[in-house]
């Protein structure tokens, strides 16, 4: 029995093409929260299977990211997601692009791990007693079986992570956005995270401080005062980030050292 | 966040949450009516009977009173000063076995059970063009995270504790709103990142 009712409103056509590529276009997009301005003119299109971002704290990766999935829409430029402009892309974007959180305690909203799941599929129009089953067997297909009645809550922080990421998953997106995910991990944890999401099929942005993570990526943003300061391979992006790193240490040393 | 569902099979879990819910709400219109402080007693001991037919993880939940000692002592100072001492413990115990009563429900309901039973009283919203769905979603989340407030409340108050040696403060109040307010953003970008409360199947 359907107990939640799929309600139309209208016959609104989809706006989002999921298989449009590049999948993101910015044309010198910015963004002001406030009397904040935190991104300035980003042009640039998305087509990779797996970037990366980086940057220092506060240099406005999270809200980045967020532009991706319409937690957060441009002020200034031009913003073209799944080839439909933004704002009209915004109702159908949960449903390609798959946001994983930095903190999982921040993304469940369910108790227990199967309604977390499940909560998805219902989301897409299943109905309960289907969406219950459908997460049980998604969840033992994964190996996480044993864990579909536990409480979120008491899972190990790794487990939590890697149980919001399937929550994503089971909504079968085509873009998956992680903004650091292996923050509080382990080191075990945070490898077995990374071989997961290296193994799927969607497209993948990714923030992380730690670099490691980005050796296999195809290309890497530095963003650097809400501006891109670099944008190109994994590789020569990351050493030059490594290198003015360094760099500013050095430049604080001497500054101390006077 | 702090799970508030208890795991398990008991014959709270197997009741329906309709029902369940019914019963909290009948419950409470009933005890609004009710002054007198041997009933209270008598519904305190029975409210806590039930947590202990959950077994020790059950009794284990009694500890969200923790949180709600602050109110109560409030609750009674005011009416203290204002020379009502009797009626403040009778407002007092009412609070704590209403809440009490609906702690149970929350740690042996799925949330998405309560959820179903909430939304057939929105159903009318229907005829409006309007997704029930929504205003469901809004008060099963509120169910869910109202322990949670209280946690965080007793957990600020542990902190205060531990630096000023005193028990309680009308200063917390301001980190408590500034730390719900974060915490429903929170719930409410997660919620948003994964469709938002009306669900995805409206555009197909
Ligand atoms: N809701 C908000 N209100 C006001 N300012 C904000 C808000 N969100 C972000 N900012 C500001 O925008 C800037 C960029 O923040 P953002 O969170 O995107 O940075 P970040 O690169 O993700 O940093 P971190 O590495 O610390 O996560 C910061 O200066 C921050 O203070
Ligand atoms: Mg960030």
């Amino acid at each position: 029995m359907a107990f939640w009712p799929k309600i139309r409103t209208g016959s609104r056509e989809r706006v989002c093409n999921p298989d449009a590529v590049p999948y993101a276009v910015f044309e010198n997009v910015g963004l002001t929260i406030g009397a904040r301005k935190v991104l300035h003119g980003l042009t640039l299109s998305l087509s990779e299977d797996r970037v990366g971002v980086i940057g220092l704290n506060g240099s406005g990766k999270s809200t980045f990211v967020r532009l991706l999935n319409g937690l957060r829409s441009p002020t200034d430029g031009k913003l073209t997601l799944f080839g439909a402009p933004s704002a009209e892309a915004e109702k159908e974007l949960p449903r390609h692009v798959g946001f994983v959180f930095q903190n999982p305690d921040h993304q469940a909203i369910f108790p227990t791990v199967e309604e977390e799941i499940a909560f998805g599929l219902t989301q897409l129009g299943a109905d309960k007693t289907a969406s219950r089953e459908q997460a049980r067997r998604f969840l033992s297909d994964h190996g996480f079986g044993a864990l579909a009645s536990s409480p979120f809550a008491e899972l190990s922080e790794g487990q939590k992570q890697y149980v919001c990421i399937l929550a994503v998953l089971v909504m079968q997106p085509r873009l998956l956005v992680l903004d650091e995910p292996m923050t509080s991990l382990d080191g075990l944890s945070g490898r077995k995270i990374r071989e997961k999401l290296m193994s799927l099929p969607q497209k993948i942005v990714m923030i992380s401080h730690d670099l490691s993570h980005f050796e296999d990526f195809d290309r890497v943003l530095w963003l650097e005062d809400g501006r891109l300061r670099m944008d190109g391979p994994a590789a020569e992006v990351l050493a030059a980030y490594e290198a003015d790193i360094d760099r500013r240490l050095g430049a604080g040393m001497e500054v101390a050292a006077l | 966040m702090i799970s508030m569902y208890l795991q398990g099979d008991s014959w709270a879990h197997r009741l329906p949450a309709g029902l369940k819910l019914l019963a909290v709400a009948l419950g409470s219109l009933i005890l609004f009516h009710v002054s007198s402080v041997w009933i209270f007693t008598g519904c305190l001991v029975a409210v806590v009977a039930l947590y202990a037919t959950l077994g020790r993880e059950g009794l284990a939940q009694l500890r969200l009173l923790r949180g709600i000692v602050f109110f109560v002592v409030a609750l009674l100072a005011i009416h203290w000063l204002s020379g009502s001492l009797d009626e403040g413990v009778v407002v007092a115990m009412r609070l704590v076995v209403m809440v009490l009563a609906a702690n149970f429900v929350t740690i042996t309901t799925r949330l998405d059970d309560m959820l179903d039973a909430v939304l057939p009283l929105f159903a009318p919203l229907k005829l409006f063009g309007v997704s029930p769905r929504t205003p469901a979603l809004g008060v099963t989340l509120v169910l869910r995270f109202a322990p949670h407030l209280m946690l965080v409340f007793s957990r600020l108050r542990e902190a205060w504790q531990a630096r000023t040696a005193r028990r309680s403060s009308w200063r917390l109040l301001a980190p408590f709103a500034i730390q719900s307010l974060r915490m429903s953003d929170n719930v409410a970008e997660a919620l948003k990142a994964r469709g938002g409360s009306a669900g995805l199947s409206s555009s197909p």
